[in-house]
C-alpha cells in the first residue's frame, strides 16, 4: 500500500512541476498519470510562455494584460503572483535545460502573442509545451530516487479521512487491472481540463475533466465552470488546433468576400486581440453568411516569410499538410474556433489549496482565478508551472508538521464493487460512444461561443439525463489488463459532472464576460455580476450555486477594448 | 539511348563479375554508356558521415562531370548505395543555391560545376529499367525467359529510404520495380520478409554481429520461402550476401548456400548470354545450381 | 461514408491463448485517420479493443503501431490512403510495433524497450558549475539545431522500425542515441565528451546502427534519428577523435583515408585501416588489429578462391587520372576551422528561389 507526504494526480506540466518542487521540499512523493506523463496533454499547447523578463517590460504590465484579458474577473492577488513569479520561473526553466529560442545575442528571445501590451513570449519553435514537458520529464527521470512514479494508473476516487481532510484516493493499475489504496498526506489534483466534453474540440482523448469531478465528488467547490474558451484557429470538424504563434508571427484572417475583417472587431490588435475576441469575431461573420460554406474563415500564413514558418511553425505545417490537405506556405487554411480550454475549475487559494483540508490543485482543472472569464495565450504554461510549484512546495512543507492519516471508510472495497458492477452488467444500456457524442454535440451547440437561455436550458436537460443513461452504460471488456471500455465510463461519469456545473454556471450568469457571451444578456454588467459563481455538490450530486468575491488590487474594471 | 554511366568502386574492385556483365548487357538494351572514369566514389554515405561538405563536393564532382558529357539523357549508377548516397548530396546541393555555390567554388579549380535541373537525373540501373527502357521494351528483348526459376530480390537500403528524397512521390512503385523485372524476365518474384531489410554491409567492421545476423537471416527467409537465389542491384549488398554467406551461416547457426546474382547478370541471362561470360563462375557461394536449372529450361 | 474494413491483431493475454485476427467494417471519411476507423470499431462494435492514443494530432506519441506492415501513427495515417495501399478489397491491416513485447492488442511494453533505452543515455542535462544569474548565453544556431532532436515525441515508431534492434536487442537505438545529440549538441551540457565517448565504446552504442534509414522512414515529426547518430559519430571522431574499440573511428577514417589516397574504394585497405584507427599500417600490426584480421581471413580466402579478384589485383588498385585533384579537394575542406553544413530540416526543402532550367544558357544534358 503506496504511502506519501505528496500524493501528485496527474503528470502534465502542472504535476510534474509540483512533484519536483515537493521533492525538493523534502517531500517524499508520488505522482500518478493515467497515461505515461509525456502523453499529457500540456504538449499540446505549441505558441509559448509569458514572461516578463526583458527589462523594458514589468510584471504589473504583465499584469494589467491578464486582468483585462480575464474581462475583470480574475483574481488581481493571484494573477500577481503569477506575473512576479514569471521571470524566475522561465530561467529555472532554462537552467534545467529547456531549448528556447534565443535573439542575436544568444539571450532569450521573443515572440508577439495575443492580447499582450508588449512581447513577453518565451518559445521553443511552435513545440513550447512539448519541450518544457519533456524536459521536466528529464528532470523527473534524474530524481526517479525521489519521486515515485505511476505511470498509467488512473485514480477512480479521493478519500478521506473520519475529519474530512483528504487521505488518499483509490487509484487502479491500467496494466493489470489491481486496485490500490494510496494514502498520502497531501493531494495535489493536476489533472487537466475537460474539453472532450465538447464536440469537437482542440483537446485530447483524456481531457475528460477527472479531477474536477473527483474533487466536486469530495465536497470540493468549483468555481467559474462556465467560462470555456473557444480558441479562434482550430480545424473545422476534427478541432486540431492551429496554434496563436501564427497570428503572432503575422498571419492574417479573412472572411470569405476577402476582408480582414478584424479591423471592425479590434482595430488595434487585429488578429491578436484576445482570444475571445477573436472568436466572437469570426463567429459573427460566420453566422451573418460571410463565412465559407463549411463554416469557417480563413487564416493566411502565406504572408510570413517562408524561412520563417519553418524555424518557428514547423508544426502548423505538419498539421496543414497531415490534417488538411493544406501547403500553409502557398495558400491560406480554413478554421474556426473551436472548444479549447476551461478557465474555470477547482477553486484554490494562490498556495493551491482548496477547500478540502490536505487537497490541493494546479494547472487548468484548478481556479485560483488567474485567467477569470478569458485565458491569454501562453499564460496557461506559465498557471501551470507558477502553481504547480507553489502547491507542490506548499503542500511538502505541510505534509512536514503532520503524521500519516487513515483513510476512514470502506473505499478501497466500494472502488473494487463500482467497477464489477460496470464490468459485469448486462449489456441493455447505451454504449459509452452514443452517450459520449449526444452530450458532444448539445454542449458544442447550446454551450459555446453565443449562448441563450432557452439553449441553456436545452443543455441542462440532456446532460440530466444523460447522467441518468450513464449510470447503467454497458461495457465489451471483462478483463483486467488494459480495460480501456471500463475506464471510458468511469471518465464519461465525470464529463457529465462537469457538463452539468458547466450549464448551471452558464445559466446563473446572466451577462457576458469574457468567454461567456449570452444573446440575452450581450453586456457586461460590472455592477451586479462582478463576482464568480461557485458550485459545490449538493445531495443528488446537481450543484449549488453561491457566489465569492473577486480580488481587486490595483486594477479598477475599464471597458475591454482590443 | 546515351547515359554518363558512373559504375562506382566496387563494380571494379571485389565484383568485377558486376562490371563485366553491365557491359555485355548494355548494348543488348541498347544502352551507349558513356563511363566516368576520372569520377570519384560517393562516399557511401561514410563519407557524408565524416563531413557533409566534402560528400557533397565529391559528388557533384561526379554530377558534373556526368552533365558534361555531351548528348546523354541522364546518368546512370549500378549500385543502390551510390544512388542513395548521391540522391542525399544532390538533396542538398538543389535545396539552397548559396549552398550550392559554395560546393560549387570548392570545384573551380577542375573548372566543373554541378546545376541544379529539373530535367537532370541520376538513376540506378533498376529504376532506368523501368523507367527509360520500359518493361514492355524489355520484355521484347528477352530470348531465354527465366521460367521456372525463383528469385528472391533484395534491393538494398538506400535505395528504398527515405521514401521522400529518392522520388517515391514521382514514382511510387520504385519499391516493387525488382519484382517486376524478374516478372518481366519470365522468372517468379519469391516473397520474403527480407527483401526490403538491410543486409548489414555498413556495420561489417563495427559490429560483426549485427551485420552478419541481418545478412544471415533474410538469405535464411529466402532460402525457406523456395527461392533459387537471390538478385540484388547492389554491390555492396552483394558482398555481405555473397563474400559473407559463409560467415553469416555461422551467425544463424545454419546451412544457407543460396547463390546471389547481380541485377546485370540476371537480365543479361534473360537476353541470352552465358553464366560464364556474364561473371557467374566468380561468385563466392556457387551458382552452379542456377545454372543447372537454366540449362535443364533449355533442354526443355 | 465509404466502408473500410480493418483487419487488427488481437492478443489477449489473460486467455492463454495465441494472438488472432479481427476484422471490422467502418465507416469514416476518406481523409480521416486509421485511428478514427479503430476507434469507430471500438466506440460502436467492440470495446475491448487496446490501442493507446490520446491527441489524434501526431504530438501525444501514444498510437504508434503498424499499418500494412509500416510502422507509424494511427492518427496521421489517412485511412484512404491506407486501404489504397493495401489493395482494392483488402482490408487495412494494423499490428503492434515490433521489437517490443505486445502487453494486449496493439499495446507494446515500451518500458522494456524504448524508455529502458532512453534512460541509459543519462537524458538530463549535466551543466558545468553552478547556473547563471540569468539564462545562459548560447548561440541561437545551437538552439535551432538541438530543436530537430527536442521535437522527438518518444513515440517509438524509430524503436519499431529498427532493423539493428531486430537482430541486437541491445542496441540502444534511434529514439535514444537521437535524445542523446540532444545533450551532446546543447552548449549547456558539460559532458560532451563524455557522452561521446561513452556511446562510441559500448558495442551496442553508436556503431551499432545499420545505416538502413528505417527509423528516418517512419519518423512522424522529421527527427530523423540517423542523422542524429551520424552527428554523434561526427563529433566523436572529428571533434574528439574518440578511438572506439568498435572500430567505428577506425571505419570511419579508412574510408576517407583510402579516396583521399585512391580516389576510389580500395576493399583490400578497408579491413586493416578500419582495424587500425585509418592507418594500414597500424592496422596490420597493432594486436588488436591483426586479431580482427584473422578472423576476417576465411572470407578473404573465398574472396580469393572465387577467383573474382586476384592477390595482385587485390593489393593493386589504380589511382584516379586527376587523384591530386580529389586529393586537394579533401585537403581544404578538412582544414577548415567549421564544417559547413546545411540542415534541410532548418532551411527547409526548396526553400530557395526555384531553378527550372539550367543557368547561361548551356547545352542539356
Amino acid at each position: 500500500m503506496p504511502q506519501h507526504d505528496v500524493l501528485v494526480i496527474g503528470a502534465g506540466l502542472a504535476g510534474q512541476r509540483a512533484a519536483l518542487a515537493a521533492a525538493e521540499g523534502g517531500a517524499s512523493v508520488g505522482i500518478i498519470s493515467k497515461v505515461h506523463p509525456v502523453r499529457s496533454h500540456s504538449n499540446a499547447a505549441q505558441g509559448g510562455i509569458n514572461a516578463a523578463l526583458n527589462p523594458e517590460d514589468s510584471w504589473e504590465s504583465h499584469a494589467f494584460d491578464t486582468v483585462k484579458g480575464s474581462d475583470y474577473l480574475g483574481d488581481q492577488d493571484a494573477i500577481e503572483i503569477m506575473c512576479r513569479e514569471a521571470p524566475e520561473e522561465i530561467l529555472h526553466l532554462e537552467h534545467l535545460g529547456v531549448t528556447f529560442h534565443r535573439n542575436e545575442q544568444g539571450k532569450l528571445g521573443t515572440r508577439a502573442f495575443g492580447g499582450a501590451s508588449a512581447a513577453r513570449t518565451y518559445y521553443v519553435a511552435d513545440i513550447t509545451g512539448q519541450a518544457i514537458l519533456h524536459v521536466l520529464y528529464e528532470q523527473l527521470m534524474k530524481f526517479s530516487d525521489s519521486v515515485e512514479r505511476f505511470e498509467e494508473w488512473f485514480t477512480t476516487a479521493l478519500v478521506k479521512d473520519d475529519t474530512g481532510r483528504i487521505a488518499g484516493a483509490v487509484t487502479r493499475n491500467i496494466r493489470d487491472g489491481s486496485i490500490e489504496l494510496f494514502t498520502a498526506k497531501t493531494v495535489i489534483l493536476a489533472t487537466g481540463g475537460n474539453g472532450q466534453i465538447f464536440d469537437p474540440s482542440t483537446n485530447a482523448l483524456i481531457c475528460t475533466g477527472d479531477g474536477i469531478a473527483q474533487a466536486y465528488r469530495a465536497g470540493a467547490t468549483l468555481m467559474d465552470m462556465e467560462m470555456i474558451q473557444y480558441h479562434p484557429t482550430t480545424l473545422a470538424g476534427i478541432g486540431l488546433l492551429i496554434t496563436e504563434g501564427a497570428r503572432g508571427e503575422g498571419a492574417h484572417l479573412y472572411n470569405a468576400n476577402g476582408e480582414r475583417f478584424m479591423e471592425k472587431y479590434a482595430p488595434n490588435k487585429m488578429e491578436l486581440a484576445s482570444r475571445d475576441v477573436v472568436s466572437r469575431a469570426e463567429q459573427t461573420e460566420i453566422d451573418e453568411g460571410r463565412g465559407f460554406p463549411d463554416g469557417t474563415v480563413a487564416l493566411d500564413i502565406t504572408v510570413v516569410p517562408k524561412q520563417r514558418i519553418h524555424e518557428a511553425l514547423r508544426e502548423i505545417v505538419m498539421v496543414g499538410r497531415d490534417f488538411a490537405g493544406v501547403d500553409i506556405t502557398r495558400e491560406p487554411i480554413h478554421i474556426k474556433p473551436g472548444n479549447h480550454y476551461v478557465m474555470g475549475g477547482v477553486k484554490t487559494n494562490v498556495d493551491g489549496e482548496t477547500d478540502v483540508p490536505g487537497l490541493y490543485a494546479a494547472g487548468e482543472c484548478a481556479c485560483v482565478s488567474v485567467h477569470g472569464g478569458n485565458r491569454l495565450g501562453a499564460n496557461s504554461l506559465l498557471d501551470t508551472l507558477i502553481f504547480g510549484r507553489r502547491s507542490g512546495a506548499h503542500a511538502a512543507r505541510v505534509a512536514k508538521g503532520m503524521s500519516m492519516p487513515t483513510p476512514a471508510g470502506e473505499d478501497l472495497g466500494r472502488e473494487r464493487a463500482m467497477i464489477d458492477g460496470i464490468v459485469g452488467r448486462d449489456r441493455t444500456g447505451r454504449r459509452v460512444s452514443e452517450i459520449r457524442a449526444e452530450m458532444g454535440a448539445v454542449m458544442d451547440k447550446h454551450c459555446a461561443v453565443f449562448r441563450d437561455e432557452q439553449g441553456l436550458n436545452i443543455a441542462l436537460e440532456t446532460v440530466k439525463r444523460l447522467r441518468e443513461e450513464a449510470k447503467t452504460v454497458s461495457v465489451d471488456d471483462k478483463g483486467s489488463v488494459f480495460n480501456q471500455d471500463v475506464l471510458g465510463a468511469l471518465e464519461l461519469q465525470y464529463m457529465l459532472d462537469n457538463a452539468e456545473c458547466i450549464v448551471a454556471g452558464a445559466i446563473e450568469r446572466k451577462e457576458s464576460r469574457g468567454a461567456q457571451f449570452r444573446t440575452d444578456y450581450p453586456e457586461r454588467n460590472d455592477e451586479e455580476w462582478i463576482k464568480h459563481i461557485d458550485l459545490a455538490a449538493g445531495d443528488d450530486g446537481s450543484p449549488e450555486i453561491s457566489y465569492s468575491e473577486v480580488t481587486m488590487t490595483q486594477w479598477e474594471p475599464q471597458e475591454r477594448k482590443y | 539511348m546515351k547515359l554518363a554511366y558512373w559504375p562506382g568502386c566496387v563494380s571494379r574492385g571485389f565484383t568485377p563479375e558486376l562490371h563485366g556483365s553491365m557491359n555485355l548487357v548494355a548494348p543488348k538494351l541498347d544502352l551507349e554508356l558513356v563511363e566516368l572514369d576520372r569520377a570519384n566514389c560517393c562516399g557511401a554515405g561514410v563519407i557524408a558521415e565524416h563531413n557533409q561538405e566534402l560528400a557533397d563536393t565529391l559528388n557533384a564532382r561526379t554530377f558534373a562531370m556526368a552533365q558534361n558529357v555531351e548528348g546523354a539523357v541522364g546518368m546512370m549508377n549500378i549500385c543502390s548505395t551510390c544512388q542513395g548516397a548521391q540522391s542525399e548530396c544532390q538533396q542538398r546541393l538543389d535545396a539552397d543555391s548559396g549552398y550550392r555555390d559554395a560546393v560549387n567554388s570548392n570545384l573551380s579549380a577542375e573548372n566543373l560545376a554541378y546545376r541544379q535541373h529539373s530535367e537532370w537525373w541520376n538513376k540506378n540501373f533498376l529504376w532506368l529499367l523501368v523507367e527509360e527502357i520500359g518493361l514492355d521494351k524489355l520484355r521484347s528483348k528477352v530470348v531465354r525467359p527465366l521460367e521456372g526459376l525463383k528469385i528472391a530480390p533484395f534491393y538494398g537500403c538506400y535505395i528504398v529510404r527515405p521514401t521522400k528524397r529518392l522520388g517515391y512521390a514521382d514514382h511510387p512503385e520504385r519499391d516493387q520495380y525488382l519484382d517486376y523485372v524478374i516478372e518481366a524476365l519470365g522468372a517468379e518474384p519469391v516473397e520474403y520478409a527480407g527483401s526490403h531489410k538491410c543486409c548489414g554491409f555498413p556495420v561489417i567492421t563495427m559490429n560483426r554481429t549485427t551485420s552478419l545476423r541481418q545478412a544471415g537471416r533474410h538469405l535464411a527467409d529466402a532460402i525457406d520461402a523456395g527461392a533459387d537465389c537471390l538478385v540484388t542491384p547492389c554491390p555492396l549488398c552483394h558482398l555481405n550476401l555473397d563474400l559473407q554467406q559463409p560467415a553469416a551461416a555461422q551467425f544463424v547457426e545454419r546451412d544457407l548456400d543460396v547463390p546471389v546474382l547481380h541485377l546485370p547478370q540476371m537480365v543479361g541471362l534473360a537476353l541470352g548470354l552465358e553464366p560464364k561470360a556474364l561473371g557467374m563462375n566468380k561468385h563466392v557461394v556457387k551458382t552452379k545450381s542456377v545454372q543447372r536449372k537454366l540449362a535443364e529450361l533449355a533442354a526443355a | 461514408m465509404p466502408d473500410y474494413k480493418l483487419k487488427i491483431r488481437r492478443f489477449d493475454p489473460e486467455s492463454g491463448g495465441a494472438a488472432y485476427w479481427s476484422e471490422y467494417d467502418v465507416q469514416v471519411d476518406s481523409e480521416r485517420s486509421v485511428l478514427k476507423g479503430i476507434l469507430d470499431a471500438r466506440d460502436r462494435q467492440d470495446g475491448s479493443i487496446g490501442i493507446r492514443c490520446s491527441c489524434q494530432a501526431a504530438i501525444c506519441g501514444s498510437c504508434a503501431v503498424r499499418i500494412n506492415g509500416k510502422t507509424a501513427l494511427a492518427c496521421n495515417t489517412a485511412i484512404g490512403e491506407a486501404a489504397a495501399k493495401a489493395g482494392p478489397g483488402n482490408p487495412i491491416v494494423v499490428e503492434p510495433m515490433n521489437n517490443m513485447p505486445v502487453i494486449k492488442d496493439l499495446i507494446v511494453d515500451m518500458d522494456a524497450v524504448h524508455w529502458k533505452k532512453v534512460q541509459r543515455v543519462v537524458p538530463w542535462l549535466l551543466p558545468e558549475g553552478p547556473p547563471p544569474e540569468r539564462e545562459h548565453i548560447v548561440p541561437a544556431e545551437s538552439m535551432i539545431d538541438i530543436t530537430q532532436s527536442m521535437a522527438c515525441i518518444q513515440c517509438g515508431a524509430c524503436v519499431g522500425a529498427c532493423l539493428a534492434l531486430e537482430v541486437d536487442d541491445e542496441f540502444v537505438g534511434p529514439a535514444a542515441l537521437a535524445k542523446a545529440y540532444r545533450f551532446v549538441g546543447d552548449p549547456r551540457d558539460g559532458q560532451e565528451a563524455e557522452r561521446l565517448k561513452d556511446l562510441a565504446e559500448d558495442p551496442h552504442g553508436m556503431y551499432d546502427c545499420t545505416h538502413c534509414f528505417a527509423c528516418i522512414e517512419v519518423c512522424p515529426k522529421d527527427v530523423a534519428p540517423m542523422s542524429q547518430i551520424m552527428r554523434l559519430r561526427r563529433r566523436a571522431t572529428n571533434d574528439f577523435e574518440i578511438k572506439d574499440r568498435n572500430n567505428g573511428y577506425g571505419h570511419e577514417k579508412a574510408f576517407v583515408n583510402i579516396v583521399e589516397k585512391y580516389g576510389t574504394l580500395h576493399e583490400a585497405q578497408l579491413l586493416p585501416r578500419s582495424f587500425g584507427d585509418g592507418s594500414l599500417i597500424k592496422g596490420q600490426t597493432e594486436p588488436g588489429a591483426v586479431r580482427e584480421l584473422i578472423q576476417n581471413l576465411p572470407t578473404v580466402v573465398n574472396g580469393l578462391k572465387s577467383g573474382k579478384v586476384s592477390p595482385v589485383k587485390a593489393l593493386y588498385h589504380h589511382k584516379l587520372p586527376d587523384q591530386r585533384n580529389v586529393k586537394k579537394i579533401f585537403e581544404e575542406i578538412e582544414s577548415k576551422d567549421e564544417r559547413l553544413e546545411l540542415n534541410l530540416y532548418i532551411v527547409a526543402e526548396n526553400s530557395a528561389e526555384e531553378e527550372g532550367a539550367m543557368a547561361e544558357g548551356s547545352q542539356e544534358s
